[in-house]
């Protein structure tokens, strides 16, 4: 039970990070599979279930551009960050290391800087 | 690579019409790069029994397509409690007691069959049900959908959302509105019971007599319905004093099932006649509908005792009702 309990918290706590990495990512260009073994040799391994929505999910929403090519003489989807897309990934990462350092300091109990509280 | 194209044609049922190629191409070029892999790794092609693995990883064709298709529900969680509330009150509290005590007590009444009639009641009961839930769903489903004006969940003031009960057990006065109900409810169910009472109907032929207990429980049963109109009007003069309220209440619930004592005592309730009927089909009738009206005496019973618990107990309760209360 505690296996399954952590398992859906893990992938509760994966979700959002996912959209993190994969627009980081992706301000190199990459076509899909590419992507999800770069994505997976830095150690966020996503499987191409949620990938592949989640990249149509992105571009829908203007944070990703794509275009089909011929490389290797196969037909490649290539995407990469947008111009909105790296506005919101900039935004993305400042809340990212928010959340980070406040997450260490309530489990360290380290007390908020002087300086962070008069932001 | 047969078993490839079998599996992309069955993601392609389930996919977003529009989509379809875009993401088969797509999701056929990734199937095809992991292939490749693994034959890189292993030296040589694979085989169908790697395929299957490679395939069976990558889950059910249905589970695969669903992926792409917008999370889709017809009642969303803003509304569900809602929905599930109107849905109770809807079949448990107007839907089964009007079959239970009106329209299978006149159909058993009056059939000539009441066996056959009681299970085909029954049968239009769960079919109302059915329909119910269906019209139920339906309505809420729009409402889901297309929000009447604006949407009612963002444009809401807390001011008019119902007073919480105050905090001190001496403050808990009945609304106003409460105690005008129960005294016009009374005012109103003794009039129509004081005209209406009669002791014998036709309904369709059928001559229906009751019993002569009915005539004896006549005025002890208008006393019920007064005293609940007294305790209206004594919530209205005194709101504050609850246990007063709650004393009245226990002692409704006790008086009736005293008179539902003395009724289920009685044995039978009511006697059919018809002319030209056959006998033993009136007796038949006359025998469901007293065993109709013995399980409508045993439900008051089981409404009344577990009303009157609970007031009961709040008489001599000193726990606030409501204790998060953050006003000064």
């Amino acid at each position: 039970m505690n296996t399954e309990l952590f398992e859906n918290l893990r992938l509760e706590l994966r979700r959002g990070c996912l959209v993190l990495a994969v627009l980081a990512e992706l301000r190199t260009e990459h076509y899909g599979y590419e992507l999800r073994k770069a994505l997976a040799d830095r150690g966020m391994a996503i499987d191409e279930n949620t990938l592949y929505p989640l990249l149509r999910r992105l571009e829908s929403q203007g944070l990703l551009a794509s275009q089909w090519r011929e490389e290797d003489k196969r037909n490649k989807r290539f995407y990469r960050l947008s111009s909105d897309g790296e506005i919101i990934l900039k935004q993305l990462l400042e809340e990212w290391n928010i959340i980070n350092s406040s997450i260490t300091r309530i489990v360290t109990g380290e007390p908020i800087a002087e300086e962070e509280l008069s932001i | 690579m047969e078993l490839v194209d079998r599996y992309l044609y069955a993601v392609r049922c389930g996919l977003p019409k529009g989509q379809q190629n875009d993401i088969l191409a797509e999701l056929a070029e990734d199937i095809r790069s992991q292939i490749e892999d693994l034959e890189t790794g292993l030296g040589r092609p694979v085989n169908e029994a790697e395929i299957v693995e490679i395939l069976k990883q990558r889950g059910h064709p249905a589970k695969v397509a669903a992926r792409y298709v917008p999370q889709q529900y017809l009642i969303g969680p803003a509304l569900y409690p809602i929905y599930r509330l109107v849905l109770k009150i809807v079949v448990l509290w107007v839907l089964v007691p009007v079959f239970a005590f009106v329209v299978g007590r006149i159909a058993v009444a009056t059939a000539l069959h009441p066996s056959q009639t009681l299970i085909k009641t029954l049968w239009d009961l769960a079919m109302s049900a059915v329909f119910t839930l269906g019209v139920v769903t339906l309505v809420f489903s729009i409402m889901e959908r297309y929000p009447a004006g604006a949407k009612p969940f963002e444009k809401w003031d807390p001011r008019k959302l119902p007073r919480a009960p105050k905090s001190a057990p001496e403050s808990r006065s009945t609304p106003r509105a409460t105690a005008i109900a129960e005294l016009a409810a009374s005012l109103i169910f003794s009039t129509l019971y004081v005209a209406w009472f009669r002791t014998t109907f036709d309904v369709g032929g059928l001559h229906i007599t009751l019993a002569p207990i009915w005539r004896a429980m006549c005025w002890p049963f208008l006393a019920v319905i007064l005293i609940g109109g007294v305790k209206g009007y004594l919530s209205l003069v005194w709101p504050d004093r609850i246990r007063l309220r709650f004393g009245i209440r226990v002692a409704i619930n006790i008086i009736t099932l005293i008179l539902v004592g003395v009724l289920l005592n009685a044995g039978t309730w009511v006697n059919l006649s018809a002319a030209g009927a056959p006998v033993g089909g009136l007796a038949e009738a006359a025998r469901w509908t007293n065993f109709g009206f013995k399980i409508f005496l045993w439900f008051t019973a089981a409404i009344a005792i577990g009303d009157a618990v609970p007031e009961g107990m709040r008489i001599f309760s000193k726990k606030p009702a409501w204790n998060y209360s953050i006003a000064t």
